[in-house]
C-alpha cells in the first residue's frame, strides 16, 4: 500500500530533523508515554533556552529595524511555540516525580535521572509530604505503625511505596528497521520491528531500545 | 486499584494533539515577496510570489490570515482519493486505509482557514467526516480474537487522532488481559457485532496473532 | 470495625468528580484512627495472655492468630487512612496548577488544616524551583495560538486606530487583526471570528 508519509521522517513532522525544537519535541512524547522517568536532557535543554533567548531577541531587533509585522510575528510564534514545548517537557518531568515521591526518592539510580533542579523539588516534595503525613496519620497510630513507607516495624521492605508500572503498555515506532527483537526474558516472544509501522509493546520489553535512542515513543 | 497505571499523564489533549499536526509540512503559494526565514524549528524560504514552497502548517496557515499566500491543497485531500479512501474502509471492516498521522487536524486547520483553496470543499468536508465516522466505529467496536498471551499488537494505519482514544483503552485492557492471563478472560470479552467463533492462540509464536482495534469498553449486555 | 469505615472513606473520595473533593470528613476519620488503638490494645492483651502460657515464641495458639487479625486489621485500617490522605494530597496538588496560588473559598473550606498548610508548603516548593531554573511552568499551559485572528465586521463600526495604523471597520469587511486588540470588540458582538 502507499505510504503517505512525507519522506525522510518518521511522523511526517516537518521539523528539520536534528533540530533541537524536534528533540525536544520527542523527549516531551517519550517522557509522556513512558511509567518511569527518563534522564533528564541536560544539555538539549539548555541549548533550546540559549536558542530561544536569541530568537526572542532577534525579533525584538527587527521590530526596531521597521521589519513587517508579518515577519516579527512569526519569529515570536516559532519562539513561543519551542518554548510551550520545553515548559511542557519539564512540567510533565514534575508531575511524573510527584506521582512517585517516595520511589524516586529512594532508588538511586532513578534518582540519578533527574536534573540537579529536579532533585532539590523530589527532596522538598517529599519533606513536606512526610510532614502532612505524620501530622495527619501516622503520629496517631500505634507505635509500630508510623513509617511513612513501610506498613509496620514488622515490614521487610518499602511496602507502602508504589512503584511505576514497567509492564505499561506503550505506543511507538522505530527509527530504523530493527528486525527481529526479543520482547521477553524466555526467548519465545519474538516480533520484527519494522520501521514506521505503530506498535504497542509492554514498556519494559524496549526499555533499552528507549534508551539507545532507537525507538520513538508516540 | 494498587499498582494500576493511571494513563491521565500520558494522554495528549485536543489541543496538544493539534499542536503537534502543526508542524506537519505543507505547501504554499506565496503571493509575496519575503526573506527566508530562520526558524528554530528550521529554515523556510526565500519566499518569491507564485513561486511554491514547503512550510509548517502553523506558518501556512499564520500566512494565509494574513493574506500571503494561498495553500496547496494536500493530494491525498482530493475528492478523489478520499472517495476511494471512503470505500475501502468501508469494504475491509478490519483495516485501516493508510492515511496521514494527522489527517484529522490537519484537515480541520485547512477546512477552517483556506476554505477558498480547497476544490469542492463541501464535497471534501464530508468525505473526511464520514471516513472519520467509519473509523471509529470500527475503533470502538472491533474486538477481535484476542489471545490471553498477546504481548505486543500492530496497529497498522491508525492515526494520531484514533491513537490517542484507544490509548487510555489500550493500556487497561491489554495490563488486565496480561495480568489475569488466562484464555477463560478472553471468553468473557465479547461484542455481539462479531460472529466469528473465539479462536485463543495457543499456538507457538510469533507475537502478533492479527491485527486488532480497540478493546470496547462496552461489554456486551 | 475490621476496616469497614476506613473504607467508607475512600468511598466518599471515589465518588467525587475527577480533579475535585469532598469536605475531610474529620468525625469518620477519628473514628477509624480510634479503631486503630482498639486494635492496639487488643494486640498487646493477646500477646501477654500468650505469655502468660509460656509457649515458646514461635508457637502458633489462638493467641498468635487472633493477635495477627488485629495486626492485619491495623495495617488495613493505616494503609486506607493513608490512601485517603495521599489521594487528597495529590487533588490539592494539582491546584497550584489548575488554579493558581490563591484557593477560592469553596475550595479551601474543604481542606483540614494539614491540608492548608500542605497546599501553601508546595506553592513554595514549586516557586523554589521556579527560581532555581528561571522558568515559570505555572505559565504557558496550553499551545500558542497565532496571535492574529481574521474577523468579520458585523455592525458598521467605522474608522479605528490600532496602535501604528488605523482600520476601516466597515460592514461585512474581512480583517485580520490582533487577537488582544479584537477581543473587546469581538465581546461587544460587533465583530466575529471568521473561520470558513
Amino acid at each position: 500500500m502507499e505510504s503517505w508519509e512525507e519522506e525522510g521522517s518518521v511522523s511526517g513532522s516537518g521539523l528539520g530533523a536534528g533540530t533541537d525544537v524536534e528533540l525536544v519535541r520527542q523527549a516531551w512524547r517519550n517522557e509522556k508515554a513512558a511509567p518511569e522517568i527518563l534522564p533528564f536532557e541536560e544539555a538539549l535543554v539548555r541549548r533550546l533556552r540559549e536558542q530561544i533567548q536569541l530568537q526572542e531577541e532577534r525579533a525584538e531587533e527587527l521590530k526596531s529595524e521597521g521589519m513587517e509585522d508579518v515577519v516579527v510575528s512569526l519569529h515570536h510564534m516559532d519562539s513561543d511555540r519551542a518554548l510551550f514545548l520545553l515548559k511542557s517537557y519539564l512540567r510533565l518531568r514534575l508531575h511524573k516525580i510527584e506521582k512517585h515521591l517516595f520511589f524516586y526518592s529512594s532508588h538511586t539510580h532513578l534518582f540519578a535521572r533527574l536534573s540537579p533542579e529536579e532533585q532539590l523539588f523530589c527532596n522538598s516534595c517529599v519533606d513536606i509530604m512526610t510532614q502532612h503525613l505524620k501530622q495527619s496519620v501516622l503520629n496517631k497510630l500505634p507505635q509500630h505503625y508510623q513509617s511513612v513507607t513501610r506498613q509496620s516495624t514488622s515490614s521487610e521492605d518499602d511496602d507502602m511505596v508504589d512503584s511505576p508500572q514497567l509492564d505499561t503498555f506503550v505506543f511507538c515506532k522505530t527509527k530504523t528497521d530493527v528486525g527481529a527483537f526479543q520482547l521477553d526474558d524466555t526467548g519465545e516472544e519474538i516480533v520484527d520491528l519494522v520501521v514506521d509501522d505503530l506498535y504497542v509493546l509492554r514498556y519494559k520489553s524496549i526499555r533499552g531500545l528507549v534508551e539507545s535512542g532507537q525507538i520513538n515513543l508516540i | 486499584m494498587a499498582g494500576q497505571s493511571d494513563p491521565s499523564l500520558s494522554i495528549f489533549s485536543a489541543p496538544e494533539v493539534e499542536f503537534l499536526a502543526e508542524d506537519e509540512m505543507i505547501e504554499i503559494v506565496p503571493n509575496i515577496r519575503m526573506d527566508a526565514l530562520n526558524l528554530l524549528c528550521g529554515d523556510f524560504g526565500p519566499f518569491l510570489p507564485q513561486i511554491a514552497c514547503k512550510v509548517p502548517l502553523w506558518l501556512a496557515v499564520a500566512l494565509k490570515k494574513r493574506g500571503k499566500c494561498s495553500i496547496r491543497t494536500p493530494d491525498w485531500m482530493s475528492v478523489e482519493k478520499l472517495t476511494q479512501v471512503l470505500e475501502a474502509e468501508r469494504e475491509s471492516p478490519r483495516e485501516f486505509q493508510p492515511l496521514p498521522f494527522h489527517y484529522v487536524e490537519i484537515s480541520r486547520l485547512l477546512l477552517d482557514h483556506a476554505h477558498d483553496d480547497i476544490p469542492e470543499v463541501y464535497m471534501v468536508r464530508s468525505l473526511i467526516e464520514d471516513i472519520r465516522n467509519v473509523r471509529f466505529h470500527k475503533v470502538e467496536s472491533g474486538l477481535e480474537t484476542i489471545s490471553g498471551r498477546t504481548h505486543a499488537v500492530k496497529l497498522k494505519n491508525l492515526s494520531a487522532m484514533e491513537v490517542n482514544i484507544v490509548r487510555p483503552f489500550m493500556v487497561r485492557v491489554l495490563q488486565a488481559f496480561y495480568k489475569h492471563d488466562s484464555p477463560e478472560m478472553v471468553q468473557q470479552v465479547d461484542t455481539s457485532a462479531n460472529k466469528r467463533p473465539q479462536v485463543v492462540d495457543r499456538g507457538p509464536r510469533p507475537a502478533f496473532g492479527k491485527i486488532w482495534y480497540i478493546a470496547t469498553a462496552h461489554r456486551t449486555p | 470495625m475490621y476496616a469497614r469505615r476506613a473504607a467508607q472513606l475512600l468511598q466518599e473520595l471515589s465518588t467525587c468528580d475527577e480533579g475535585q473533593l469532598p469536605p475531610y470528613n474529620s468525625d469518620k476519620f477519628d473514628q477509624v484512627i480510634r479503631e486503630c488503638e482498639e486494635h492496639s490494645k487488643q494486640f498487646q492483651s493477646l500477646i501477654r495472655e500468650k505469655n502468660e502460657k509460656n509457649l515458646d515464641i514461635e508457637a502458633k495458639n489462638e493467641d498468635h492468630y487472633g493477635s495477627f487479625i488485629h495486626h492485619l486489621s491495623l495495617i488495613r485500617n493505616k494503609r486506607c487512612l493513608m490512601a485517603y490522605v495521599y489521594k487528597r494530597a495529590e487533588v490539592i496538588q494539582s491546584y497550584r496548577w489548575k488554579v493558581g496560588r490563591v484557593l477560592p473559598k469553596e475550595i479551601h473550606d474543604k481542606l483540614n488544616f494539614s491540608e492548608q498548610e500542605y497546599f501553601k508548603n508546595h506553592c513554595a516548593v514549586i516557586d523554589s524551583y521556579t527560581k532555581d531554573l528561571d522558568l515559570d511552568l505555572t505559565v504557558d499551559v496550553i499551545p500558542p495560538k497565532d496571535p492574529y485572528i481574521r474577523v468579520r465586521v458585523l455592525s458598521e463600526i467605522g474608522e479605528v486606530s490600532l496602535g501604528d495604523h488605523s482600520v476601516s471597520l466597515s460592514k461585512d469587511s474581512l480583517h485580520s487583526l490582533r487577537r488582544t486588540d479584537a477581543e473587546p470588540v469581538i465581546s461587544q458582538g460587533l465583530m466575529e471570528e471568521f473561520m470558513e
